[in-house]
């Protein structure tokens, strides 16, 4: 029998969700740095973690397709190739970045400006309304650790955390025993808003069925009664008058709330006003008691890609650079519009599968174009890419550091070493910024 | 047998989300996300066995999924594709300019689809590259 030695990684952050959970313990095989198990971590944390193991799926050196295939070549083959696309291209799109720590993030900026190119991340496709709406109106927010000390009552809208983010309601928001929660659960009160009858409502204290795509409706009658209008309706956004006066009599008469929203509010129609009005009912709630709103993010580093973006450009996605400086707007500089309108004539995709994840003509549109991948596995981005770039995992073959859903930055731990020609994601950009330059004879 | 006047809601689901970590090009991803889930009520209405492909219409496009009973509803007239290439394939494109696609609420539309091939992620996108 060969014998194993173990190293165990004690607190570790765990890169998958916004919640950014930082109890984790990893088992780590010395001698073939393999993941052998690990505690703490919901399932789908754990499942990344084992997926840095090698495997079939797992890509350990540079591709550049070839007569149709992608074959292995040298770091220094791959990264001239993937400077002469960008380089020579007129409108490059970078994207993706959450999955990713913030060192990357910083280089993806100075890449763009380098191109002249679109920089965009995932808030794109997911919570960049509620960056539109906070800049319209403000966000009252707080950080994780606060709601979980003080509030009494939370709420979940259009978020199903007992899927996305299943560590949370342990965590910070349900279960936990806060300082002045100490009775966790039974000192919360629970409620859903949410066209299905999620898990996460099936074990809330009141559930409330709205109709897909009238969140904003029933919000607005929310303020208006509080505000004492009568309302002369029976029901709005399939919601009973009385359910909605029920609800209200709780928000008013809770000592310290909390609305988790999530993509039920971003990705249906309205989008960012959704997300303004949900904003405007906590500030309005403040006349009554303390209520405070966050966002339930779902990449791990989304945060994290905002803030760094912002900090570098002013703006927190959608970044054109074209000339020569950072201008900003949605819908129009944004990933899935300007592939919708075909605009883009390379692909620089940095830890996301957008092939997956984006709306199918959009795909259609990016295929037809260069397409380049900093990925560490199999992805229908990565199986179709020109050229394909294995990093190492950030948050567990290299270090780094990750904001968490409520901007509270944690550093990344290393628990074991990348497979042997591996780069991190940072040292890659790197590279190709240093070979742009060349090319462009700066 | 088919069921019209439906809504489509995406999102995530804890099994895809195991599955995109463990391969998103094996046969787990697509037996995680290449699935619509009906209210219960509903799926009656169908009259068939749970597993048998569906193929889900929106003005966007269409896609042949495994059909599945809800664990959380009720939810009458919404049917549910967790988030991925399949339910990419039917989603409404358009951000109202704002940048993020309307994944939610699209009306939609189910016609039992027996027989019929339900594609793994790549043989989906491959589609697209294709196009």
């Amino acid at each position: 029998m060969v014998e194993r030695k173990i190293k165990t990684v004690y607190d570790v952050v765990c890169p998958f969700c916004g919640t950014l959970c930082d109890d984790l313990e990893v088992d780590v095989n010395i001698g073939d740095q393999e993941v052998i198990e690990v505690r703490n971590a919901c399932q789908i944390g754990t499942a990344k973690f084992y997926s840095s193991n090698p495997s079939e799926h797992r890509y350990t050196k540079p591709l550049i397709r070839k007569d149709g295939k992608l074959e292995e070549v040298s770091w220094d083959e791959a990264i001239e190739k993937t400077a002469e696309i960008l380089v020579n291209s007129t409108r490059p799109l970078l994207y993706g970045f959450a999955s990713t720590e913030c060192d990357a993030q910083g280089k993806g900026v100075e890449l763009a400006e380098i191109l002249g190119g679109v920089l965009d991340n995932t808030a794109s496709v997911c919570h960049g309304p509620t960056l539109l709406a906070e800049q319209d109106v403000g966000v009252p927010s707080s950080t994780l650790g606060e709601y979980k000390n003080r509030a009494d009552l939370v709420i979940f809208w259009g978020s199903n955390p007992v899927h996305a983010h299943p560590r949370h309601l342990g965590r910070y928001s349900e279960f936990v025993r806060g300082y002045f929660k100490k009775d966790g659960r039974n000192d919360r009160v629970v409620v859903v808003v949410d066209p299905r009858n999620t898990h996460t409502a099936q074990i809330a204290d009141l559930y409330i069925q709205v109709n897909p795509n009238e969140d904003y409706e029933l919000m607005n009658a929310m303020r208006a009664l509080l505000r004492g209008v009568e309302i002369n309706e029976k029901e709005i956004s399939g919601v009973p008058i009385e359910g909605i006066k029920k609800l209200v009599e709780i928000v008013k008469g809770c000592n310290y709330g909390v609305i988790f929203f999530g993509m039920g509010l971003t990705q249906s129609l309205a989008h960012h006003r959704n997300i303004d009005t949900a904003i405007c009912l906590t500030r309005e709630l403040n006349d009554h008691t303390k209520f405070l709103i966050t966002p339930m993010r779902g990449h791990y580093n989304i945060s994290g890609a905002n803030t760094v973006f912002t900090w570098n450009t002013g703006y927190g996605y959608s970044i054109d650079f074209s000339r020569g400086y950072p201008r900003y707007n949605p819908g129009e500089y944004s990933s899935v519009d300007l592939l919708m309108r075909d605009e883009i004539d390379a692909s620089f995709i940095v830890a996301s599968d957008p092939a997956s994840n984006f709306p199918a003509d959009s795909v259609k549109n990016m295929f037809k174009h260069p397409l380049i991948a900093i990925e560490p596995h199999e992805t229908p981005t990565s199986a179709f890419a020109d050229v394909v770039l294995p990093p190492a995992i950030a948050g567990i073959e290299c270090e780094g550091t990750a904001y968490r859903m409520d901007h509270v930055p944690l550093r990344l731990r290393k628990v074991k070493d990348a497979p042997k020609e591996c780069l991190t994601d940072a040292e890659i950009i790197e590279r190709i910024i240093e070979k742009a330059k060349e090319l462009k004879g700066e | 047998m088919s069921l019209n006047d439906l809504r489509l809601l995406t999102g995530r689901t804890i099994n895809q989300g195991i599955a995109l970590e463990g391969g998103k090009t094996t046969k787990e991803n697509v037996r995680a996300a290449a699935i619509c889930m009906f209210d219960k009520e509903d799926f009656k209405k169908l009259d068939c066995l749970v597993g048998t492909p569906v193929k889900v219409s929106t003005d966007h496009g269409h896609v042949t999924v495994y059909s599945t009973i809800s664990e959380e509803g009720p939810h009458p007239g919404i049917i549910f594709i967790p988030m991925g290439p399949w339910a990419n394939q039917v989603v409404n494109p358009d951000s109202q300019s704002c940048g993020t696609p309307t994944f939610k609420g699209m009306k939609a539309k189910v016609e039992l689809a027996e027989g019929a091939k339900v594609m793994d992620a790549l043989e989906l996108i491959k589609q697209l590259k294709e196009a």
